[in-house]
């Protein structure tokens, strides 16, 4: 009796510890990927979404063009092998051959044209139209591998455009799926909600096979549990820790994440409407005295609502300096002249933003209240955040400084200046004809015109508008597998294609 | 009994109802869904057809009346975020937290008795002052700490366990582990105190006299009557647990009901938390019922 329990003890134990997870750290080719952020839908036309793009964007669903955001290649071919401009409004794309779906069937115009209309349909809240503002699109079939686009009104970067749209089959229902299909090296074959989604490399992709045969991704809202995940073999990457968790010079690196943090002025409410006001609040911060205490020693300080790689970047735009004097000064002549310097100013502050925000917030305050400002520092969580961000303001608030971040890996400044600097723009602090002709001008202009346009409507806005207090460039930080090559770019925020992950 | 049961559901039913309302209500008057859905760069028309879709556009009270007219149907309605009934979403989440719950509870309630009751026949004794020195570290230390070390200890430094997530057998542990300390130093207490009272009384002197033995005497005659405060307290624990262990469930990576309850909130997925709600508060009152039986059989008292 005494000895069959053992036996069955033992039988039981081994069970068990056969039953222990897989660690990650082995020689196959599967990786496990931990992410912050939970996925609640694996939709095709929502893959702007960074915690669905992560996944989905370029592993499971292509699109025709794709942008190289990290590199100087520009636009590239993707599930277009080509385009070219018919006339102002129509771009020709033409299609991949032999490009088949993960469910078998052929990829062709059809398959083009009903993504378009799906994700601009008005039976679907997809993400995409926000890209098109009120340009409409049509799409027409010439032939199985000949698509044209019309933009109207015309629209200059409609191939760019087209780095956004996500292909799925021609019969995808007008609904959101939760099984997306589509023809990347990759499909899904497995969604536990809340535990893992895991991907695997398709035999028949058009392309070259990627390295890794099966990724597992799982969700740790904890940044300290994602580093342990990878400290322990459990995971092979996690693309965001927390910089205090960054400790191991093996396995973690800093990367540019494509973020900027900047408050956004209020010039509809005194004392912010004056200029000398605008340029007191800027010259006031140390920013400096931030980097490498508050937030992370690699933060670099913003010149831009986009990130240094994006089309047109002004290179010639310094950092506000830290002059506090000059800052005193300004006040006191702004008061000198009747302005109502003495106003409170309501500085808002999203929690949870980013690590130590709520710091960052009272340092900035301290700063501001030094030169002689009244400012008044409130913080938010998420929803009644975005209320105030957006569009309409209440009539009856303070002046306020909504810190805020923005993030454009896109390459195209077109997706954020005219939401926040043009007279209509939905989170637009300020109004002012010049600013909205610069910038239609410039989203309507292309190439080197283009850049150079962009790149005047910076300064302008730094220099002559004083528009809003530029901070940081945000980085975050990850934690990788030795055993895995894989380095985090400025668009690791929002996708991770799998085909750029491989071994050592 | 027939009649305490049916006079608990009819007060449960009432306290549901009202609940219901107060969310539908409450929840709406704070933040709009469709700013959170959308990209901050929506347009006013993808706005608009967010809302059109998703009858956001009714007066509130046309809104509700949708709402329970569904809800007669059992139909709790999809979940803005996931696109799935958000009864779906909400089941698949209790699963995790009733199991969590279930198990967590089952423990500390089997260890807290008899431990407790071994700490009250001997107080000063070893397991008394066990008992102890675990309550003051289940009240003391916070779970996210206790959670953190927990994995450091044992996931990455000995690397017995797994840091987190599910799977196996091996993924409970820690989970487990953690959300016991707090609830077992708490009824451990009360255990101890109900029973060194118990232990005073005059029927604990008679069976002595009579000569019954110790294991007889602690487990047979006075644990019976401990159990009225001890059994409510359990109650209580267990009644937090099913609201989810938000906490547990975040740093764990468990996909329980408290962090979607949280996450829908934050995201205002009405269906979802309204969903959640309601099914939390049923599987409370349940549980309520259950506790109020178990007196019952227990004290006869109740029965009258």
């Amino acid at each position: 009796m005494k000895r069959s329990l053992m036996l069955l003890g033992a039988a039981l134990l081994s069970a068990v510890h056969l039953a222990m997870p897989a660690s990650a750290q082995n020689a196959s080719r599967d990786v496990t990927i931990v992410l912050g952020e939970g996925v609640d839908l694996m939709e095709p036309c929502m893959s702007t979404r960074s915690n669905i793009g992560r996944v989905l964007l370029q592993n499971i669903n292509e699109t025709l063009t794709e942008f190289d955001v990290v590199g100087d290649k520009g636009l590239m071919p993707r599930l277009a092998e080509s385009w070219d401009q018919q006339n102002d409004n129509t771009w020709r794309f033409h299609l991949r051959k032999n490009v088949k779906f993960s469910n078998g069937s052929d990829f062709d115009a059809e398959d083009v044209k009903h993504s378009i209309d799906r994700a601009m349909s008005k039976d679907l809240s997809c993400e995409t139209p926000r890209y098109f503002g009120s340009t409409k699109i049509t799409a027409t079939v010439v032939d199985p591998s000949t698509i044209d686009i019309t933009a109207e009104p015309k629209q200059a970067i409609l191939p760019l455009l087209m780095s956004i749209v996500t292909i799925v089959p021609s019969d995808t229902p007008v609904e959101f799926v939760r099984d997306p299909i589509g023809t990347g090296p990759y499909k899904m074959t497995a969604w536990n909600v809340g535990q893992n989604i895991v991907l695997e490399r398709r035999g028949d992709y058009w392309g070259d096979a990627p390295q890794v045969e099966k990724a597992t991704y799982v969700f740790r809202t904890d940044p300290a549990v994602a580093a342990a995940m990878v400290q322990t073999g459990e995971a092979d990457i996690a693309p965001s820790i927390s910089v205090t968790d960054a400790t191991n010079a093996e396995t973690d690196q800093a990367y540019p994440n494509s973020e900027v943090f900047y408050m956004r002025i209020d010039q509809g409410k005194p004392p912010l409407q004056d200029k000398r006001i605008r340029e007191a609040l800027n010259l006031a911060i140390d920013r400096q005295a931030f980097v490498g205490t508050l937030v992370p020693a690699e933060t670099t300080l913003a010149t831009a609502m986009v990130p240094p790689t994006t089309l047109g970047f002004n290179k010639d735009i310094k950092p506000w300096p830290f002059d506090p004097e000059k800052a005193k000064a300004l006040v006191a002549e702004a008061k000198a002249d009747g302005i109502a310097v003495d106003s409170k100013i309501t500085l808002i502050g999203r929690s949870n933003l980013f690590p130590n925000v709520l710091e960052v917030m009272e340092a900035i305050q301290s700063m501001l209240t030094d030169v002689g400002l009244n400012v008044d520092l409130q913080m938010y969580e998420v929803a009644e955040f975005e209320d105030i961000y957006g569009k309409p303001f209440a009539e009856d608030r303070t002046a306020q400084l909504v810190a805020a971040q923005h993030d454009n890996a896109r390459g195209d400044p077109v997706f954020s200046m005219f939401f926040k600097y043009h007279s209509n723009g939905p989170q637009s602090g300020f109004s002012d004809p010049k600013v909205d002709q610069m910038i239609e001008e410039a989203t309507a202009a292309t190439g080197e015109d283009r850049a150079k346009k962009w790149s005047e409507l910076f300064a302008y806005l730094n220099n002559d508008v004083v528009a809003d207090v530029l901070l940081f460039n945000q980085v975050s930080f990850a934690r990788v597998n030795p055993r895995v090559a894989f380095k985090p770019t400025i668009a690791t925020n929002s996708q991770l294609q799998l085909s750029q992950v491989g071994f050592k | 009994m027939r009649k305490l049961i049916l006079g608990r559901v009819l007060s449960s039913f009432f306290s549901l109802a009202a609940l219901v309302v107060m969310v539908f209500f409450l929840s709406r008057l704070t933040g709009d869904p469709a700013a959170l859905f959308l990209p901050r760069e929506a347009t006013q028309e993808m706005l608009d057809n967010f809302r059109r879709l998703h009858g956001l556009n009714d007066p509130l009270i046309v809104q509700f009346g949708r709402y329970v007219w569904d809800l007669l149907h059992l139909d709790f309605g999809q979940s803005l975020r996931q696109a799935r009934p958000a009864i779906d979403v909400v089941f698949e989440g209790f699963a995790w937290t009733f199991q969590l719950a279930a198990i967590t509870i089952a423990l500390v309630s089997i260890a807290a008795i008899v431990i407790g009751s071994l700490a009250a026949f001997r107080p000063g004794g070893i397991f008394d002052r066990f008992a102890s020195v675990v309550s003051l570290i289940g009240a003391s230390a916070p779970d996210f700490w206790v959670a953190i070390v927990a994995i450091v200890v044992f996931a990455v430094n000995f690397a017995w366990l797994p840091t987190s997530g599910t799977g196996t057998v091996w993924h409970w542990i820690l989970p487990v582990a953690v959300l016991f300390i707090r609830p077992f130093g708490l009824i451990l207490q009360i255990v101890r105190g109900s029973m060194i009272q118990s232990f005073g009384s005059l029927y604990v002197k008679t069976a002595r006299a009579k000569g019954v033995g110790n294991t007889s005497i602690i487990f047979v005659h006075t644990l019976r009557n401990a159990m009225l405060p001890v059994i409510t307290v359990i109650g209580d624990q267990a009644a937090a647990m099913l609201n989810g262990a938000v906490i547990i469930e975040t740093i764990f990576g468990f996909p329980g009901v408290g962090k979607l309850m949280i996450d829908s909130i934050l995201q205002r997925d009405f269906n979802v938390v309204l969903a959640a709600i309601m099914v939390t508060a049923l599987a409370i009152f349940v549980m309520n019922l259950l506790i109020d039986i178990a007196y019952a059989i227990l004290d006869p008292r109740v029965r009258t």
